[in-house]
């Protein structure tokens, strides 16, 4: 009966029923997709790096995870001697170049005969390898995103490059040019941000990782697969700070929504609840059927957040095809459960007020 | 025989801002067991007051109020509420249905308040005498007055409760459902023994009582 009773509220009020609803449905979502895209980014960041298909990636000092961010390269013939070390098959020194005019892009300076010994070479969906200093490689979602073909030009670093190829996704970054010209754009000649070190046998990679840290004490001489472990937002505090505030943003606004419009329901309803009260209703019940009003509100709008979720991913993949959302069924529960919580918190208090209305001044509201 | 309403001294004084307005002086009243009792007088004489306090809807300031053998001046708001659930049924000029609610839904929430369930028999049998079948999945604007008030009445004796409030019941009613309604509440204190003490300006609606109340500035003064 309650239940009828609730459900009969929320179809009397169908507009305030949609608001509250889309509140709730626009909370689930932006705690899904905020956390869905900076792990996204993160696990296609490292997919990428773990692409490349070195077993140890070998960085100055104090470097970043975050490729691009590093600054004071390498001398570049740290390599030759990192060749040398047993079990080392090939080692790649690139440079990192930081493009922000028109988006942010990580370009790689590569070394194309060394990186090609690392990753077992592009695979070329057109064109071909750089001929020029200024030849740049695109690879295939980047060409997708911006449209870009073989023989085109684009403008990064205050430079114009030729598009000399584009080439299969999944090789640390989206963008590559020639490492001397790379060298020659920041100043940095005889320099490399990183080295991408391929053992003869991944089975080497620690008996290697020690050898480097014997030849380069103090440098970041990371397994990739420890890499790809640590590539998650529990250890960037920046970026786990940013999930923490967007997704109690989107608390915050469920909630306030939420209370809103529980408490205009309960002024509008004050009459309705004076009656029940003169049927002997307690306050137990008046709290349950307002609570219960609020519950089916976050569920309903849950479960739209949901589709809504998927329907936005859509549409943002399809419009930056460079993204990655992975959206898990954790996170979904967890949206689920913040919803909820907020929904009932902020139905709380007008619960309370609508349970200690006095009857007599109820029944006499109009 | 033990009154089922007993009421001495019993006063109640409202708090305006910074001003006491007293709505009882000191009432005193006996109601016996399937007495149907009409309580009139002019606006402001304190009758509705009565009516709430005797219904558990709100306390008194002094005096002793003994609603079948329940002092309320010992009761605290939630023992009022249970008592109010099991022994008091209300009907209101504004006939005050659920909006939301269909006329069957209006009368199960009664029993679904009080917590014995759905009983088929007591309702079909309520709904018969108030002759509302018809209109039991009409919700209240589809309704007319007199519709609406014959289902608040089914709604206020569907828990079987010892006594029946009814304030101003004709009040918002034309003359013939007037007489419907008062017709009703005859029947079921005849039928039922139902205790009913009913608020009224009007003289024709209190003639239906067996006894008739006067009150005058919070005050009986006739009886």
């Amino acid at each position: 009966m309650i239940n009828r009773m609730v459900l009969q509220n929320l179809f009397h009020r169908p507009v305030r029923t949609a608001v509250s609803m889309l509140a709730v449905a626009i909370e689930v979502g932006m705690v899904m997709l905020v956390v869905g895209l900076t792990t996204g980014l993160l696990h296609e960041s490292a997919k990428r790096v773990e692409g490349v298909g070195a077993d140890i990636l070998v960085q100055p000092p104090g470097a970043s995870m975050f490729f691009g961010l590093t600054q004071s390269p390498m001398p570049i013939k740290i390599g030759d001697r990192l060749a040398e070390i047993p079990r080392v098959a090939g080692v790649a020194p690139t440079l990192f170049q930081f493009n922000s005019s028109g988006g942010l892009n990580l370009i790689y300076g590569i070394d194309m005969e060394s990186f090609n010994r690392v990753t077992g070479g592009f695979v070329y969906h057109a064109g071909g390898p750089f001929e020029q200093p200024y030849d740049i490689l695109v690879d295939d979602w980047y060409a997708k995103a911006n449209h870009v073909k073989v023989g085109g030009t684009l403008n990064f670093l205050n430079h114009d490059f030729h598009v000399s190829g584009i080439v299969e996704h999944g090789k640390g970054a989206r963008l590559f040019i020639p490492l001397q010209t790379a060298q020659d754009l920041s100043v940095a000649q005889g320099r490399a941000s990183i080295f991408f070190v391929k053992c003869s046998d991944p089975a080497y990679a620690d008996q290697v990782t020690a050898a480097i840290h014997k030849l380069l004490p103090g440098y970041q001489v990371l397994p990739v697969r420890e890499y790809m472990s640590m590539m998650t937002s529990n250890n960037l505090p920046a970026l786990q700070a940013f999930i923490t505030v967007m997704i109690a943003v989107a608390v915050v606004i469920g909630f306030l929504v939420i209370f809103l419009s529980m408490y205009t329901t309960i002024t509008e309803r004050t009459r309705e609840i004076g009656i029940l009260k003169s049927l002997g209703a307690s306050k137990l019940y008046i709290i349950e059927a307002i609570l219960r009003e609020a519950s089916l509100l976050a569920g309903v709008g849950t479960l739209a957040g949901y589709g809504g979720t998927v329907l936005a991913r859509k549409i943002i993949l399809a419009s930056f095809p460079t993204l990655t959302i992975d959206l898990s069924i954790e996170w979904a529960l967890w949206a689920a459960l913040l919803a909820v919580a907020g929904t009932l918190i902020g139905a709380f208090y007008p619960a309370l007020r609508a349970a200690q209305l006095d009857p007599v001044d109820a029944l006499a509201y109009e | 025989m033990e009154p089922i309403i007993a009421t001495q001294d019993l006063k109640k004084v409202f708090r305006l801002g910074k001003v006491d307005v007293p709505a009882l002086r000191g009432v005193d009243l006996v109601v016996q067991e399937g007495e149907f009792l009409a309580v009139v007088g002019p606006s402001g004489c304190g009758k509705s007051t009565l009516l709430h306090i005797l219904g558990g809807l709100t306390s008194p300031t002094s005096g002793s109020v003994l609603v079948d053998g329940n002092d309320f001046m010992t009761m605290t708001d939630g023992d009022r509420t249970r008592f109010r659930r099991h022994k008091i049924g209300f009907v209101f000029q504004r006939f005050n249905l659920l909006p939301t609610l269909t006329a069957r839904q209006n009368i199960s929430i009664a029993q679904h308040i009080q917590g014995n369930g759905f009983n088929p028999h007591r309702f079909d049998m309520v709904v018969d005498m108030l002759g509302i079948r018809e209109k039991l999945n009409h919700k209240p604007f589809a309704m007319s007055g007199g519709e609406q008030q014959r289902v608040a009445i089914a709604r206020a004796v569907i828990c079987e409760p010892k006594i029946l409030l009814a304030d101003e019941p004709t009040g918002n009613l034309d003359t013939e459902n007037s007489q419907i309604v008062l017709n009703m509440l005859r029947a079921l204190n005849r039928s039922f023994r139902q205790t009913v003490l009913m608020i009224t300006h009007n003289p024709e609606a209190a003639a239906v009582a067996d006894r008739i109340v006067r009150m005058r500035d919070g005050r009986v003064v006739s009886d």
